[in-house]
């Protein structure tokens, strides 16, 4: 396309042919003003559903606005952020967080690579594995809560079922807070490897085979392959899975609901779950957005951090 | 990458890959298949001895699942319909219209897609509740298409810049406006996008659980997730029938997954998406 003719004369554009301009209609008037009619309602949408609802969020962490104690809203400073401070509840939702990022990134990162070599490989009919990796993505994150807490069910539980041939005595996993825990860890890496794997399936598709070949010309053999070759190639596609992941295990949210929800007693609650209980149940909004803003600043923190990182490398 | 290991090991290793993938909803559905004594006993049976569709038959009537079906696949529609009609526009004219601002606007997008949806858990909540949207689907349609928008513009962005950009002009010389031809040639040629964009869009509603379940709490406009989760909750309900339900639930994505594999992963890996 040529640049825009911003004037109202139809100067000669042999792209255009003799007779452009005839049926011209006012959203033909240059490419700007189309431009930003195009976009006005991604950016309507964003304004409305984010940047307000974020100012807003804000803003609300410092007042006392609880909707069942019936009171009008009351400026009340930073008390909010005094009583999280003060709050273990808070920390244990904290911790819970972050150790579920921390164990939980590096494990469906490591599944995923696993995962994305095997698909990777030259198979006859790729379509069985391809599925295989699929399926785990679309199962919505609830549904794998649900049928993780079945399997770690205490009698009939698949996995149970199979230590038994190990062990004599039947492990009770929701009862203690660190085999819940671990459960849910478990859970939460099985259903995200597969995200995992299909970004770095996608990265594994862009190295050229001329790369494995003169490696191999120059004696390296599969692991020095893998080191030299892979890794480093992989690179970018790591570094999206690894901070789409690390951005939404921040979030965790639906498969503690749905495998203890958050017990036994706090012992598996999540930040959000936390937020979530704040607001719609005690419709606690002011304590809520408190919270909120944590997650947001822990967030931000975390992907700024892991930006730098990867930018810092060489 | 090719590497040289024996086929034996390249089958089992793919077996693996299968096993893992696939056997979490397989056995969902051979649970849902067995009886409520055949699920008590110890040591579990892999197979049902007696398969019976009985446990549908009372996941459809025991609890209003049928709605919840319909209202998962209204509000996934809904959105899916807004998110790319909007995405539509905007991937426009970033792919095509020459626009200073370009990089800012692409950039504002993408750091939508990183930002926590949690955080707007809370002003949202009190925004739907001030307007009386509690319990629409309003309430989950627009936050939705704000969650899907980002990966759904960014496919369609590399769709249209692979159109010929001939075609367009030799449109516009017959007499076609731009966004004229935007619809009549460019969307449809990128239809392949479009669809991509479409089912991504429609996975995420389908999986969305947080604003769900906060927003939408009323049984008759719970979606699968929530009223799944909730029924559970609300009754010691037998196991056999929320795995019947699951089915239920996970069918309409599996099913796209299975008819559509390569549009998904193409679309997937086009702009680094959410899990």
């Amino acid at each position: 396309m040529t640049a825009p003719t911003s004037g109202v004369t139809p100067s000669f554009d042999p792209s255009r042919g003799p007779t452009p301009r005839r049926k011209r209609r006012f959203l033909d008037a240059n490419d700007a003003v189309l431009a930003r009619v195009l976009l006005a309602p991604t950016f309507l949408l964003l304004l409305v559903i984010v940047v307000y609802p974020v100012c807003r969020l804000v803003w609300t962490s410092f007042l006392e606005l609880s909707l069942t104690s019936g009171l009008p809203p009351r400026f009340a400073g930073l008390e909010n952020y005094v009583s999280l401070a003060t709050d273990p509840e808070f920390w244990t939702a904290l911790t819970n967080t972050l150790l579920i990022t921390l164990i939980t990134v590096p494990a469906a990162l490591i599944a995923g690579l696993a995962l994305a070599l095997v698909a990777n490989l030259p198979f006859r009919v790729r379509w069985p594995v391809r599925l295989s990796l699929l399926i785990p993505w679309a199962i919505p994150l609830a549904f794998v809560g649900m049928i993780g807490g079945w399997f770690f069910q205490s009698d009939y539980g698949l996995v149970n079922d199979l230590l038994r041939h190990v062990r004599t005595t039947r492990i009770i996993w929701f009862n203690s807070g660190w085999l819940s825990f671990m459960a849910i860890c478990l859970t939460i890496t099985w259903k995200t490897s597969s995200f995992v794997a299909l970004v770095l399936l996608a990265g594994l598709q862009t190295i050229p085979d001329e790369l494995y070949e003169a490696a191999s010309v120059d004696g390296a053999g599969v692991f020095r392959r893998f080191l030299s070759v892979t890794l480093p190639m992989l690179k970018p596609s790591i570094a999206v899975a690894v901070i789409f992941r690390m951005i939404t295990s921040l979030q965790t949210f639906n498969i503690p609901v749905t495998m203890t929800r958050g017990g036994p007693g706090t012992s598996t609650v999540t930040l959000a779950m936390y937020i979530h209980q704040n607001t719609v149940d005690f419709l606690d909004l002011g304590y809520g957005s408190a919270l909120a803003v944590v997650l947001f600043l822990v967030s931000m923190a975390v992907t700024a951090f892991y930006l730098r990182q990867v930018r810092a490398q060489p | 990458m090719k590497l040289p290991a024996p086929a034996a090991l390249r089958r089992f290793a793919a077996f693996a890959v299968i096993v893992n993938g696939l056997f979490p909803a397989v056995w969902i559905f051979l649970t849902s298949l067995k009886t409520e004594a055949e699920l008590t006993r110890i040591p579990i049976t892999w197979l049902p001895h007696a398969p019976t569709l009985e446990n549908y038959v009372r996941a459809f009537h025991d609890q209003p699942l049928a709605i919840y079906l319909f209202n998962s696949l209204a509000v996934a529609l809904l959105s899916t319909a807004l998110t790319l009609f909007i995405a539509t526009l905007a991937a426009y004219a970033l792919a095509r219209l020459e626009i200073g601002y370009k990089d800012l606007a692409l950039g504002a997008i993408i750091a939508v897609s990183t930002f926590p949806l949690v955080t707007l858990l809370v002003p949202l909540f009190q925004t739907m509740r001030t307007l009386g949207l509690l319990n629409t689907y309003a309430a989950l349609v627009l936050p939705y298409t704000v969650l899907s928008l980002p990966v759904c513009t960014l496919v369609l962005v590399s769709f249209f810049q692979s159109i010929p950009v001939d075609l367009e002009n030799a449109a516009m010389i017959d007499g076609c406006s731009r966004v004229g031809a935007l619809f009549r040639i460019v969307v449809p040629l990128s239809a392949p996008g479009v669809f991509t964009a479409g089912l991504l869009a429609f996975v995420n509603s389908w999986d969305e659980f947080l604003l769900a379940l906060s927003f939408n709490s009323a049984t008759s406009m719970r979606t699968l997730p929530v009223g799944i989760t909730l029924y559970q909750g609300e009754f010691a309900f037998p196991w056999p029938v929320i795995s019947a339900a699951l089915v239920v639930g996970i069918v309409p994505v599996a099913a796209l997954i299975v008819m559509f594999q390569q549009r998904v992963i193409s679309g997937l890996t086009a702009g680094g998406v959410k899990g």
